[in-house]
């Protein structure tokens, strides 16, 4: 059973900031809700794209994600968490972090524990790569204050790492994080992006 | 949790992302089911597993290992459970669980505390509490002979004096 916490979205067709709850803990049957909305806007909009001759590079690589999946593989161990953010009776996003067995990389936090976002997503409505006008904005960010006070909370000083899309690379160096370059380990070659507490303390000011 | 997001962040933080792809990760599952991979135990292990207590051991896991291993740990250094939960800043109601309970998994920041007070990486520990799942099939051979080997009983006999101090010796060495 999730726990809940009051959070704040941006409508961004009215400029307005609206009341949205974050959910610590979805399990199964809030997962399999979500993809259950999320999966059939997905692939209309896949469609569209297609219809309308965009480039496959230009779609969202992270379309092929079923969080169904994910939930099934990290069910049942504790150093493992999928939060959501919920507005408007709908899931905006979703993010999946380990709580344990990760460090840091940075030279003057090396191998110190922090909390690894393993994925994060919004709501295909609100990602810019699928609709020309996003719902809702802040879904990002508010999930990475959640990935920070999470580490606060664990004692982790706010340190939290994660590996990056190349679409959103631009994003994580706006959030402050540091880019410490393909990851040579990463057969996918990703980008790998940390945050120092200095920096955390930064995001959240 | 909670969060103190005032409106000023808020719009500092939209005016940053808006535009912005945020979703991230691997476009595959490969790195989460390595790191949440379940390692089977060798069959040789039941082989050798002369007796029903050895077997327990296997089925519950490395679990069994990091109860005894902190259980045995106290006991040889002659420290009750409320002197160990001090020195380690950890609930002391937690290290009850911890002892006496082989289903019960620590929380990361406990195990942390406790590594460090016993002077063990805490990669290990972490798999050993079930935060982490062990992947190293020999490690997961070594915990189970260690929880075969150390029964419970008020003295510390010279067999789990060697074996305690060969598991430490095994978990800072891997």
């Amino acid at each position: 059973m999730s726990t809940q916490s009051p959070a704040r979205l941006k409508e961004r067709r009215t400029g307005e900031l609206c009341d949205a709850v974050l959910l610590d803990g979805l399990g199964k049957e809030e997962i399999e809700a979500v993809e259950g909305v999320w999966r059939p806007f997905l692939e209309a909009e896949l469609a569209r794209l297609e219809a309308e001759g965009v480039s496959k590079a230009k779609w969202p690589q992270h379309r092929g994600w079923d969080w169904r999946k994910k939930q099934k593989a990290i069910d049942g161990l504790l150093a493992y968490r999928i939060f959501g953010i919920a507005c408007a009776s709908q899931m905006q996003g979703l993010m999946l972090v380990a709580t344990a067995g990760k460090s840091a990389r940075i030279q003057s936090q090396r191998g110190r524990p922090l909390i690894y976002i393993h994925f994060l997503a919004t709501a295909p409505w609100n990602s810019p790569l699928v609709v020309a006008e996003p719902k809702y904005s802040l879904v990002g960010s508010v999930l990475m204050a959640a990935a920070i006070q999470l580490s606060l909370d664990e004692e982790f000083a706010g340190r939290v790492g994660l590996h990056s899309l190349p679409q959103a690379d631009d994003w994580y160096r706006r959030c402050g994080m540091t880019d410490l370059g393909p990851d040579p380990s990463e057969k996918q070659n990703l980008r790998y992006f940390e945050m120092t507490p200095e920096q955390a303390q930064a995001f959240l000011n | 949790m909670k969060l103190n997001l005032s409106n000023a962040w808020l719009a500092k933080r939209a005016a940053e992302e808006e535009g912005h792809e945020v979703s991230t990760g691997r476009t595959d599952m490969d790195a989460l089911l390595a790191d949440t991979k379940i390692v089977e135990p060798s069959p040789h292990v039941f082989a050798e597993a002369s007796n029903a207590h050895v077997v327990a051991a296997e089925i519950e896991g490395p679990r069994t290992a990091f109860r005894m291993l902190i259980h045995l740990w106290r006991r040889k250094k002659g420290i009750r459970l409320d002197q160990l939960a001090k020195r380690a800043d950890v609930d002391l109601a937690e290290l009850i669980a911890i002892e006496q309970d082989v289903r019960y998994v620590p929380e990361p920041r406990t195990v942390y505390q406790l590594a460090h007070t016993l002077g063990v990486p805490t990669d290990r520990m972490l798999q050993l509490s079930g935060n982490t799942v062990v992947r190293d099939s020999h490690f997961g051979e070594e915990a189970v002979r260690f929880a075969a080997r150390a029964e419970s009983v008020e003295k510390l006999t010279k067999d789990e004096q060697q074996a305690l101090e060969e598991f430490v010796k095994y978990l800072s060495e891997a």
